[in-house]
């Protein structure tokens, strides 16, 4: 599989990512860094797109392993919510979220289809999933398709092919179509994001994000993840897996979708010195692990660089193996000043230095939006990350109920998500650069601004 | 160069490393590890005497076995205020004559038959072809950094020292700073494990010096960012990641995409200096250097490296930056080390570390390099191995190679970034002998070392 997938990304990367509209690319020389662009014209502008307000949000959710058992957790202590039906192919793990439930509450397993019929009942506003990476855009899709609301978790598409079907499903159907990259509200995350629109750092230049994560335990355990799917990614593909988390929130202080676009980028992977070694030890006692020894695995330090219409540039990175400490890197740079996440918070505005611990105290209190004063409190005690994953919820279902805009698009969740298929085909071409769809059909340069960190709909919604 | 558009490039495989600088040359000497007969007495012709020069030749005079026989500048009141200076606490005697006057006047300070070695710390245009003619003449040469600032530059660099059998150093100071050092040293131990990955930057806001109108000689450092696009810098984040993974020396660069921002604040500044100021009137309308450049290398044993140059922006600076390996981390500003996911090594642990791993040259001479100063002694630590090492005839820390391969980053760079971030290349200016070269930098002084600082 690996091989094929690699060849074919080399040789034509149009056929296995199931583009349409073959004929725009005729003799094949004019493939190449615009492979990826469609026909597509938008049909409605989702772009602060408000639905109908919903009192009561009534859910479905599939996929309750350990993510999605929080999830449904943390749904349920908010207001105006009620989790309508849950949906697991692993019996196992469906009955141990039914633990939490006093209440009836139905449910959907046995067949790798059943999440469809959580998705076809006719009682529910909102379908949220937590699956495996390869099930996510199908699931939104479908669930759009009956009407629901969707929210996925990260990353929302697999292909470039789903990312354009979720944006067209999305504009045609009017449903949200939302991915949960709970990082976009980490408390640096959104005070960062206010300081870029109040002009902190002037005009921003350059942003840098990244997930660097070890998870050679988890993705090497075989009682981790549902068989082994993230094992496989690793061992089947090679690019930036994972691009939201560093750059969610870059984006959304660079406009992206709405003032500015990604407009082309570059991709370098490093061999893999870890993974297929680890491969090869653990096959010496475990069968499983057999079928790998001569896969190509994922490079572990993938360095991407994407460049904006507005000529701004984003460096983004992911490496879940190597021995390090976690970096998300969060750097926002601009004509006047400076953020970064890790290895500890930092803000300067000038080559002397950063600023000392009592002066960035004092910009991170000035520039705090209301968002965390209404909320950030109740969602750290509530928690999930650090409080982010309580706040990013909190916020959905406050959006939902008051009939206001979601805070992360399906442009947001196409543009983001295909950084991981142009990512592959770079690298697969050598960094080559690649340009990025437009899934907003040009409406980036007048499309709003979302994520309302200010509250200035919305917020009434209460923790319970 | 032009912004060459997506499918007019004549290159046979579009999608795929392109190859411009392509070349037939093949090596006709080693100069890797090569070892000239010692010198007892190093005597020196030092060309240019703006702030950097002077500063060398005020550290050169507190190195033993150094005679500086000749001073050149282009203007000869900054020759003369050099010579003041050396000889207004002289350690010992330095009677230099004084070249000045005339733009080819280095020439002659090159064709002088008593001179050993020429140190050229002129603007980044005139350091090749001042190398070149010197080893023409015979001399060993060093050069401020970067060495050359085109590609032909470079092989003519390469093809020079091998045909002469002259030494040719890129000048890299921040090579010998103690955690890049450290850090080295930790690698060479495999603390890291297997290297798979480095960053390193030369972030610095320039801007004052760069606008300034006395800084540099008829603004060539802002003509340079006002007429070229890339990383116009990347030797001072380079040096310490090519020693560490052993570039030249056991695995080579293969290609490099870069892509630059656009420019925020110079044209901007241009405007506002302009509208008061008819000197700056030529800088209005130039198309300059986008402010953040970020270019990714790799290697052919599969190690990437991520190199940024931004002069312009108002943040803290970077050099070296980080190493990854298979076994650990380590990362500057403030230095610290980790060896898993939990957490950077506590203070204490670290210290232990740079106990461990301080090297023998730290331990040598690295309380008198600081005494000295230039950049908190490295500059002179620099200055006292290069002369230590002529005086001992024994191979250099840096070779040509390293030098023209960590310059030639500027003008492949720039090529990148001109064709839409098209992969390019990187020469191999080792014709293949990296693959069994010996190690440089021998921070652990198993040869030589028996120079004083005075």
């Amino acid at each position: 599989m690996s091989f094929n997938r690699r060849d074919f990304l080399k040789k034509s990367g149009l056929a296995t990512l199931g583009l349409t509209g073959l004929s725009a690319f005729g003799n094949g020389k004019e493939k190449g860094p615009n492979e990826f662009k469609k026909d597509h014209e938008q049909v409605f502008n989702m772009n602060n797109y408000a639905a109908p307000p919903i009192d009561l949000v009534r859910i479905g959710f599939i996929g309750v392993g350990s993510r999605g058992r929080g999830h449904v957790r943390r749904l349920r202590s908010i207001e105006g919510t009620e989790i309508r039906a849950i949906c697991d192919v692993d019996e196992g793990a469906l009955n141990r979220m039914l633990e939490d439930f006093d209440e009836p509450v139905d449910t959907y397993t046995g067949s790798d289809d059943a999440w469809k019929e959580l998705c076809e009942r006719d009682d529910i506003d909102l379908v949220v999933n937590a699956t495996p990476w390869h099930l996510h855009a199908p699931i939104c899709i479908y669930a759009m398709e009956n009407g629901k609301h969707t929210a996925t978790e990260i990353p929302a598409a697999q292909s470039l092919e789903e990312c354009w079907k979720m944006v067209e499903t999305s504009e045609r159907t009017k449903k949200h179509c939302v991915i949960l990259e709970n990082v976009c509200y980490g408390e640096f995350e959104l005070t960062t994001l206010n300081m870029a629109r109040q002009g902190y750092f002037g005009e921003l230049i350059h942003g840098e994000g990244a997930y660097i994560h070890q998870l050679m335990s988890h993705n090497f355990t075989r009682d981790g993840y549902h068989e082994m799917w993230r094992f496989r990614e690793n061992a089947t593909r090679n690019g930036n897996l994972y691009p939201m988390h560093g750059l969610g929130s870059i984006a959304q202080s660079m406009g992206i979708n709405y003032g500015d676009q990604m407009k082309y980028m570059v991709s370098v992977s490093s061999d893999d010195f870890m993974m297929k070694k680890r491969t090869r030890e653990l096959a010496e006692s475990d069968s499983f692990f057999e079928d790998y020894v001569d896969n190509e695995f994922r490079g572990n330090m993938n360095t991407s660089i994407i460049k904006t219409f507005n000529g701004r540039t984003i460096m983004l990175q992911h490496d879940v193996t190597s021995p390090r400490p976690y970096s998300r890197i969060h750097l926002l740079s601009g004509t006047e000043g400076i953020a970064r996440g890790y290895p500890e918070e930092k803000i300067a505005n000038s080559h002397d230095g950063w600023l000392e611990q009592e002066e960035f105290d004092a910009v991170m209190e000035e520039y705090k939006p209301e968002i965390i004063k209404t909320a950030g409190e109740m969602a750290r005690r509530m928690g999930g990350h650090g409080g982010m994953d309580s706040l990013m919820t909190w916020r959905l279902i406050d959006c939902l109920r008051n009939g206001i805009p979601v805070e992360m698009d399906v442009y947001d969740a196409a543009s983001w998500s295909s950084v991981i298929m142009l990512s592959e085909w770079s690298v697969a071409n050598e960094a080559t650069p690649i340009h990025f769809p437009d899934f907003t059909s040009g409406s980036w340069k007048t499309n709003k601004p979302i994520m309302d960190i200010e509250l200035e709909r919305g917020g009434t919604t209460q923790f319970v | 160069m032009g912004f060459v558009g997506i499918g007019v490039s004549s290159s046979e495989d579009e999608f795929a490393i392109q190859n411009p600088f392509k070349t037939d040359y093949e090596q006709v000497f080693n100069m890797s590890g090569y070892a000239a007969p010692p010198i007892e007495t190093v005597r020196v012709g030092i060309i240019g005497l703006g702030g950097r020069g002077t500063g060398t030749t005020a550290r050169l005079t507190r190195i033993e076995g150094v005679d500086i026989k000749a001073l050149c500048d282009l203007q000869q009141e900054a020759a003369e205020s050099a010579l003041e200076r050396i000889n207004s606490e002289p350690p010992l005697s330095h009677s230099p004559e004084i070249y000045a006057g005339t733009e080819d006047i280095w020439m002659e300070l090159c064709e002088r038959d008593d001179i050993d070695l020429v140190i050229v710390n002129t603007p980044w245009d005139l350091h090749a072809p001042m190398a070149i003619y010197a080893m023409e003449q015979g001399k060993h040469v060093v050069t401020e950094v970067p060495i050359a600032t085109t590609i032909d530059d470079c092989w003519e660099l390469v093809k020079t020292s091998e045909r002469t059998r002259q030494h040719c150093m890129m000048l890299s100071n921040p090579c010998y700073r103690d955690f890049d050092m450290m850090a080295l040293g930790m690698a060479r131990d495999g603390y890291f494990g297997e290297i798979i990955h480095a960053e390193g930057a030369y972030i610095h806001d320039l801007r004052h010096l760069n606008f300034s109108k006395t800084q540099y000689h008829d603004m060539w450092r802002l003509r340079q960012n006002a007429s070229r696009n890339g990383n116009l810098y990347p030797t001072h984040g380079l040096g310490t990641i090519c020693n560490i993974m052993d570039i030249n020396c056991g695995d080579q660069m293969s290609y490099l995409v870069s892509v630059s921002s656009n420019d925020f604040m110079m044209g901007e500044r241009a405007k506002e200096l302009a509208a008061e100021d008819p000197f700056f009137e030529e800088f209005v309308d130039k198309e300059f250097r986008g402010n953040i450049n970020s270019t990714i290398i790799r290697t052919h044993k599969g190690r990437t490296i991520l190199l940024q140059h931004d002069v312009t922006s108002p943040r803290p600076g970077i050099r070296f930056n980080l190493v990854s390996g298979t076994d650990g981390v380590a990362q500057a500003r403030p230095s610290r080390v980790a060896k898993n996911h939990d957490g950077w090594l506590p203070e204490e642990e670290f210290s232990d570390l740079q106990e461990q791993y301080t090297p023998e040259i730290s331990k040598q001479v690295g309380d008198l390099a600081r005494q000295v100063g230039g950049h908190g002694g490295m500059d002179t630590m620099m200055l006292w191995r290069l002369i230590d090492c002529l005086r001992n005839g024994i191979p250099l820390d840096m070779s040509v190679y390293d030098g023209v391969l960590w310059s030639a980053m500027a003008p492949l760079s720039e090529w990148s970034v001109a064709n839409g971030s098209k992969p390019v290349a990187i020469p191999d200016f080792t014709s293949g002998a990296w693959d069994t070269n010996e190690r440089g930098m021998d921070i652990e002084l198993r040869r030589g070392a028996t120079t004083n600082i005075i």
